[in-house]
């Protein structure tokens, strides 16, 4: 049974709802947080699960940021993209465990979201191992994309550089924040009161400011690509 | 220089045990701590160049192939990332190793379906501080004394945190019977002295590019190059290694092929569907005995192979169970007779459809292993720990190693048929969920097969220790014995 909260609990319990204390909040209170207990931006991507139908049907949400945003820079990223569907199309049916992808223009950024089974390490890898040449091409309109191109001489590297870019999937359990957090940082054995949750969001959504709500909701369980194509008598 | 190739140079240059492994019956893993950094470097220094009486020499892969005096002894050393700090290798070329071997094995314990039981939380000594394992020095003998003396040798360089004995079991077999070891990568552009196996009769897998194994050199997928540490004379032509320690649950194992037997009896299953009538004409010791011979069809369907060393892949019907021995002369084609999910077929499907089709052969590994604990009485069960000390060699511990335990292993992703799925043997099993169909001809006309799917296999091996390792050339730890600081 959970205790009743006391007046002080209450009266910090509403702080929140309150102007004055959304004012310091902003200005006053995150800040030092930040200060005294900085977060870790977490990895990008869903996290590998003791459940094998947890491993299938993953989300990648890849955010690149646009070296040229302006609606030139914008249009040559689209272009890229429009010259090679026919190599994604072969790419994507070549390592035969992804579901679907799409490229957005979002912000100042080429997006890259696609659905996936198994472990993403193993799906970046297949991939540029079949199409290298057509990320290479978008790597060359992205920030910090010469740094891991050619992507198949820096295997190794690109794979943390899309890590990097994959936006962190925020747990499904809440609380598993704490965990997470602690293994980045290498704490074991931490316990953390419940009550302190929303600050330990908030001082990671600093951060960490774009992160995916969650790793995606699926309408039914997690069946493999290579399962719907087999079902379908596509070929896998 | 043909990159391809290995010149004479460079052979004398590779670690042995890598292309590959000793014959030598007894081995020693020493799980070691640096606390003096120049102590170390001097031991590291004084193995390269040998003659120094208190050192062990490092076996190089050009000893193992000289006509020499046969081997009597060997060593060999494999670091961590913690260890390469603690030599004090520079942090930019810290900073060139691959991602999985920086963060270690512990930290990808849930790539690696160490849950559970097999938590890293849950490891025992030395294992249970990732950070004080520094280096794993393997040495290799006829005997326990021999091994005694360079322990002692060891001992007076590094801190010693926990040490590892293990044995060949009679007839290269492991604990739960089969005779293990038979597959092995061998190596374009290395002689090992083996027959070739580029005779175009033969079914055998292909030869694998040096790059599989060796850093700096042409892998499988020719565009695609796994990051060779820097510097240059530290990354090249070293390899990584996946060293585990897994417990093997002999008497579980032995329990449930009899408790799955009696299932397929009381659900009248045909047992000539799955050929135990055959069984004892190629095996006479089990001649009319029809309960073991099932035990023995399940357990060959398990791992793809009969506990003798027989694929399943050459027999010419499941009816008819043969003898043709150790053989890797087999592919899986269309209408395979050895299980989709079988743990050999599983783990290296060879040229057989798989649904990532660029991967056949681009994960191949390295096992070198050797079984730990007391001798197994099956007649009588105890609690005693036996297992296998694992060493799993690859040039990209992330493309291999983790590929096949995530993907293959514990998920059976390469084939929709065992896709949600984990490995018989050394999966991640759990009763409640767990699967795996055998296969079974669907009438007396042999014509076509069907699948018959047996439910509650328990995890069977559960990982008790690990670690990451790199195994640099001699050329690479010379490198870390002049490192200052």
């Amino acid at each position: 049974m959970t205790p009743k909260a006391s007046w002080l609990d209450s009266f910090v319990d509403g702080l929140p709802t309150r102007g004055w204390f959304q004012f310091l909040s902003r200005h006053v209170v995150v800040p030092y947080w930040v200060w005294r207990d900085p977060k870790p931006k977490l990895p990008g991507g869903p996290r590998p699960s003791p459940q094998p139908g947890e491993n299938l049907q993953r989300m990648m949400n890849l955010v690149m940021p646009l070296k040229d945003p302006s609606p030139m820079g914008r249009a040559k990223a689209a272009l890229i993209v429009a010259q090679n569907v026919d190599e994604i199309f072969a790419g994507l049916d070549n390592v035969g465990t992804v579901h679907n992808a799409r490229f957005l223009l979002l912000g100042n950024n080429l997006c890259m979201l696609s659905v996936y089974d198994g472990d993403f390490s193993n799906y970046i890898r297949d991939f540029i191992a079949t199409i290298g040449s057509v990320f290479d091409a978008i790597m060359d309109q992205v920030e910090g994309g010469e740094e891991v191109s050619p992507t198949e001489q820096k295997i190794e590297r690109f794979i943390d550089w899309v890590q990097a870019h994959d936006l962190f999937q925020v747990p499904d359990f809440p609380s598993d924040l704490f965990a997470l957090q602690d293994q980045a940082m290498r704490r074991t054995g931490k316990a953390h009161g419940l009550r302190s949750l929303p600050r330990e969001y908030i001082l990671q959504l600093h951060a960490n400011p774009d992160v995916s709500l969650g790793g995606g909701y699926r309408a039914y369980p997690g069946v493999s690509a290579a399962q719907i194509r087999k079902n379908h008598g596509m070929g896998w | 220089m043909d990159m391809a190739k290995l010149n004479d140079d460079e052979i004398g240059n590779v670690q042995g045990n890598i292309l590959r492994g000793y014959t030598l019956p007894a081995v020693r893993h020493m799980i070691l701590r640096i606390s003096d950094s120049a102590a170390a470097r001097a031991f590291l220094a004084a193995s390269v160049t040998g003659g120094n009486p208190n050192v062990p020499q490092i076996t190089t892969e050009q000893r193992i192939g000289a006509k020499l005096p046969k081997l009597v002894t060997a060593f060999n050393l494999g670091f961590t990332y913690q260890g390469l700090v603690a030599l004090g290798l520079a942090p930019g070329d810290l900073a060139s190793f691959p991602t999985e071997f920086i963060e270690g094995m512990t930290r990808r314990a849930a790539k690696l379906s160490d849950f559970g039981d097999s938590d890293p939380s849950n490891w025992p000594s030395p294992y249970d501080q990732p950070d004080h394992v520094h280096v794993i020095a393997t040495a290799y003998a006829s005997d326990d004394t021999t091994l005694d003396s360079i322990q002692k040798q060891v001992e007076q360089a590094f801190d010693l945190r926990g040490i590892h004995k293990g044995y060949s079991l009679p007839n290269g077999a492991v604990y739960f019977g089969y005779k293990d070891g038979l597959s092995q990568p061998r190596f374009l552009g290395f002689h090992d002295g083996a027959p070739s196996r580029q005779d175009p009769t033969r079914t055998e897998e292909p030869d694998d590019p040096l790059g599989t194994i060796l850093l700096g050199k042409p892998t499988r997928l020719p565009d695609l190059k796994f990051g060779t540490p820097q510097p240059k004379q530290l990354g090249n032509l070293g390899t990584f290694n996946a060293f585990r320690v897994l417990k093997q649950d002999c008497f579980g194992f032995e329990d449930f092929l009899t408790s799955t037997a009696e299932r397929l009896r009381q659900q009248g299953v045909d047992t000539r569907l799955v050929g135990v009538e055959s069984v004892g004409l190629t095996y006479p010791d089990l001649k009319d005995k029809p309960d073991l011979a099932l035990r023995e069809v399940i357990a060959a369907q398990l791992c793809g192979r009969w506990r003798e060393g027989t694929p399943m892949q050459l027999q010419e019907t499941l009816r008819k169970a043969t003898t043709a021995g150790p053989s890797n002369q087999f592919d899986y084609g269309d209408g395979a007779l050895c299980p989709v999910g079988a743990h050999i077929r599983r783990n290296n499907p060879r040229g057989g459809e798989v649904v990532q089709r660029i991967a056949n052969f681009t994960r191949r590994l390295v096992r070198r292993g050797m079984s730990y604990g007391d001798t197994l009485d099956l007649a009588n069960p105890d609690d005693k720990e036996r297992g296998l000390l694992g060493n799993f060699i690859g040039a990209s511990l992330g493309a291999q190693f983790e590929a096949v335990m995530c993907d293959w292993l514990n998920l059976g992703l390469h084939s929709p048929e065992i896709t949600g799925s984990n490995d018989p043997l050394l999966g991640a099993n759990t009763p409640e969920t767990s699967w795996f169909d055998l296969n079974l001809w669907k009438d007396d006309d042999q014509v076509a097969m069907e699948k018959h799917r047996i439910y509650g296999l328990p995890r069977f091996v559960t990982t008790r220790g690990g670690a990451y390792t790199f195994l640099p050339s001699l050329s690479g730890i010379q490198y870390l014995s002049g490192l200052t600081g």
